[in-house]
């Protein structure tokens, strides 16, 4: 039941990002508003498949396509909370292709329902997963708005005044956005750090660093350094879109070293 | 008499070529004296974008060799080769586009009628543009009011102020409580001043190297003046810098851009450049945290958005024909038949059919010579009503002062709707003194 959701929600998606890819070419009011309702649509049928499927599984996802499925449903939840706070459809045509992308694996794959560890049991676990998803989304909206600074700039600079430069919005914009998104995700990774933390800490035996506490440490590091030479030295524009960039990639090695990635199998299928 | 136009603009030339003849006004009035010797007439046109100069001349040939020598002078003869060149109808044609902004980097741009003002007032004031030169002018004149009023060139056109504002909302969103700094208080000064504060700049600082002018603008758009001296430091505080100088050398460089770099926590300056010679040295726009653009880029960004503007073009295209036939038949009509003639042969028409009316009204009461006595009075009338302008238009002669006033007496009297009247109705014979209006003689 819920895969044939996801699968429905993966579809509505993918028309998404055609109606969006359109607008880019051509603005019109029909196709923003086809595209808000297409994404708005997908988002209800893939909710009521992830709360289907988490509340069996006690809030929590399990599993790498799990995963994915959640971070595709968070990233395109806060684009349509964005596109109706600031109205800029033209960030869809970023941000649903990338949604795609991440949503795909995770019909793709199959699996990844190994019971957890009875270390982890925490109650704590669910509000650990959820806010980790909610800065990974966060950090990948950022880097779509960081790709979007980029191309905007380059045209600004080089004063090409084509497709992109008239329908991309401006940088002060683009930039302000990459700010409040990285300051959310920010939090979120915080408190995702501080009860992974707790865990660790209530966990019998000797904690070891592994791969994905170093890639979420040097994540947090790094937008923290980037919060602070915003703040402090001024920072903003190319700059800080491709710290972005760099830290949505530790963000992402941490979140795929969560899980261990299972091989494509016979029960793979297509949405 | 011909009409020549030689010139170069934003579509032949070069930014750095058109800087080379962007002269000071003083100097553009000794060309003008130097090429309008009479019977010459000249007109020298000095825009961002273009450089013009009209000639009136018997000699066409001889007049055009003199003003690619004083092109040539000014600006090497690497100007020659951006040249164009139009004569007799086609220079007049070419005249009405450009007063009527059908020749502009934007199209419908109302800037560029008060410029072509200005150059004709200069050339009036210099002694250069005098009779048929001046009449043309006018005429080019009243088509531009034409167009502004029957199409919507005027409302769909994007001025060089205006191109400025849009993309310095590609940088920043939207100009609220931005901090704009005008440089230069000239016409494309006071342009970008207006169309800035209107899209809701907060504040704006206007300089100018003569502070009253800066003061002027700034009272008028409801600004700051601020003296020369504190450019830089006004940059410092600035979003969105526009200039528009007379300066002959750059005003900013990237080294004193650059250095307000720290104090300014490299936030980003938007710079447009509306002057030639250029204010802001290429450079600059090498800097991270600085978006500059000038007269060349602006065409680039408002060349990609001619298209909602063509269709009204084309509407004034055919305006500016229909004026531009005119101007010429009107001419033929100058030159064709005395203008005396023709008012005396209006007045007698005149009087004699009141005259008709009259004796009509009155019925068969009037013997012959009460009859001969009321058509005595109407040519009386006539006569005495036209001696003293008769006396006077003789007096001046054809040329010159008589020209113009001639031009005037028939304006005045409506002989020049006449004449075109009938001459709409009847082209062939029209066609000889058209041709011979237009091709010299």
């Amino acid at each position: 039941m819920s895969h044939t959701l996801v699968s429905l929600a993966c579809h509505a998606y993918g028309i998404a990002a055609v109606v969006y890819l359109a607008y880019l070419v051509r603005q019109s009011d029909a196709l923003a508003t086809a595209g808000r309702v297409l994404v708005g649509g997908g988002l209800a049928l893939h909710g009521v498949a992830l709360f289907e499927l988490l509340g069996v599984q006690s809030g929590r996802p399990v599993g790498l396509a799990q995963g994915f499925s959640a971070l595709a449903f968070l990233l395109l939840a806060i684009f349509l909370f964005l596109d109706v706070r600031y109205r800029r459809p033209v960030i869809g045509a970023f941000l649903t292709p990338l949604a795609l992308a991440a949503l795909l694996p995770g019909l793709l794959m199959q699996g990844g329902q190994a019971p957890l560890p009875p270390g982890v049991r925490q109650p704590l676990l669910p509000l650990h997963i959820t806010l980790a998803l909610l800065g990974l989304a966060a950090f990948a909206v950022a880097a779509g708005v960081g790709v979007m600074y980029v191309l905007m700039e380059r045209q600004v600079k080089a004063k090409r005044f084509g497709l992109l430069f008239s329908r991309l919005p401006s940088l002060e914009f683009l930039d302000t956005l990459n700010r409040r998104l990285v300051l959310w995700g920010f939090l979120a990774l915080s408190i995702t750090l501080a009860t992974g933390a707790f865990f660790v800490g209530t966990a019998p035996g000797p904690w070891t660093v592994d791969g994905k506490t170093l890639a979420t440490l040097v994540a947090w590091a790094v937008f923290a350094a980037l919060l602070v030479a915003r703040s402090v030295a001024g920072w903003q524009g190319r700059r800080v879109a491709f710290l972005t960039m760099a830290g949505f990639c530790l963000v992402m090695v941490s979140f795929l070293s969560s899980y261990d990635v299972p091989a494509p199998s016979a029960a793979m299928r297509m949405p | 008499m011909e009409l020549i136009c030689i010139g170069l603009s934003h579509r032949t030339a070069p930014l750095t070529v058109r800087e080379r003849l962007a002269l000071p006004e003083s100097r553009q009035v000794d060309v003008l004296q130097r090429l309008a010797q009479a019977p010459v007439e000249a007109l020298w046109v000095s825009t961002c974008n273009r450089v013009e100069v009209y000639l009136f001349a018997p000699n066409a040939a001889l007049a055009r060799q003199r003003a690619l020598t004083e092109l040539q002078l000014l600006g090497g003869v690497e100007a020659l080769e951006h040249l164009y060149e139009h004569q007799g109808e086609a220079a007049l044609v070419h005249l009405f586009r450009v007063a009527c902004s059908l020749d502009s980097m934007v199209l419908g741009e109302a800037q560029i009628l008060g410029q072509v003002k200005d150059a004709f007032e200069r050339g009036q004031g210099a002694g250069a543009v005098r009779g048929e030169l001046m009449r043309a002018c006018a005429a080019a004149f009243s088509c531009a009011k034409r167009v502004r009023t029957e199409t919507a060139i005027g409302r769909a056109a994007t001025s060089m102020a205006a191109a400025a504002v849009q993309l310095a909302s590609k940088v920043f969103d939207g100009l609220a409580g931005k901090t704009v700094l005008v440089v230069g208080a000239g016409e494309m000064g006071e342009l970008a001043a207006r169309h800035l504060k209107q899209a809701g700049a907060l504040k704006l600082y206007v300089t100018n190297r003569t502070l009253s002018r800066a003061e002027a603008l700034a009272a008028e758009v409801g600004g700051q003046a601020r003296p020369f001296e504190e450019l830089l430091g006004l940059v410092a505080a600035a979003d969105i810098v526009v200039c528009s100088t007379a300066s002959p050398v750059p005003l900013f460089t990237r080294d004193n851009v650059g250095a307000l770099g720290r104090g300014r926590r490299s936030r980003p300056l938007f710079m447009v450049d509306l002057a030639v010679p250029r204010d802001i040295d290429p450079a600059v726009g090498t800097l991270d945290w600085v978006h500059a653009y000038d007269v060349d880029d602006i065409q680039k960004f408002v060349a990609d958005n001619a298209a909602a503007r063509a269709e009204e073009a084309q509407k004034a295209g055919v305006l500016v024909a229909q004026e531009v036939a005119r101007f010429v038949k009107e001419r033929a009509l100058r030159e064709g038949t005395p203008v005396l003639a023709r008012l005396r042969q209006r007045a007698e028409a005149i009087a004699r059919s009141e005259v008709e009316r009259t004796l009509g009204a009155l019925g068969d009461g009037l013997n012959d010579k009460q009859r001969k006595s009321i058509e005595a009075m109407g040519r009386a009338i006539v006569n005495k009503l036209l001696h003293e302008p008769t006396a006077r238009l003789r007096a001046v002669g054809p040329e010159g002062e008589g020209n113009r006033l001639a031009g005037a007496a028939a304006e005045l009297f409506g002989l020049l709707e006449e004449e075109v009247g009938t001459a709409a109705a009847a082209p062939s014979v029209m066609a000889a003194p058209v041709q011979a209006a237009t091709g010299g003689k």
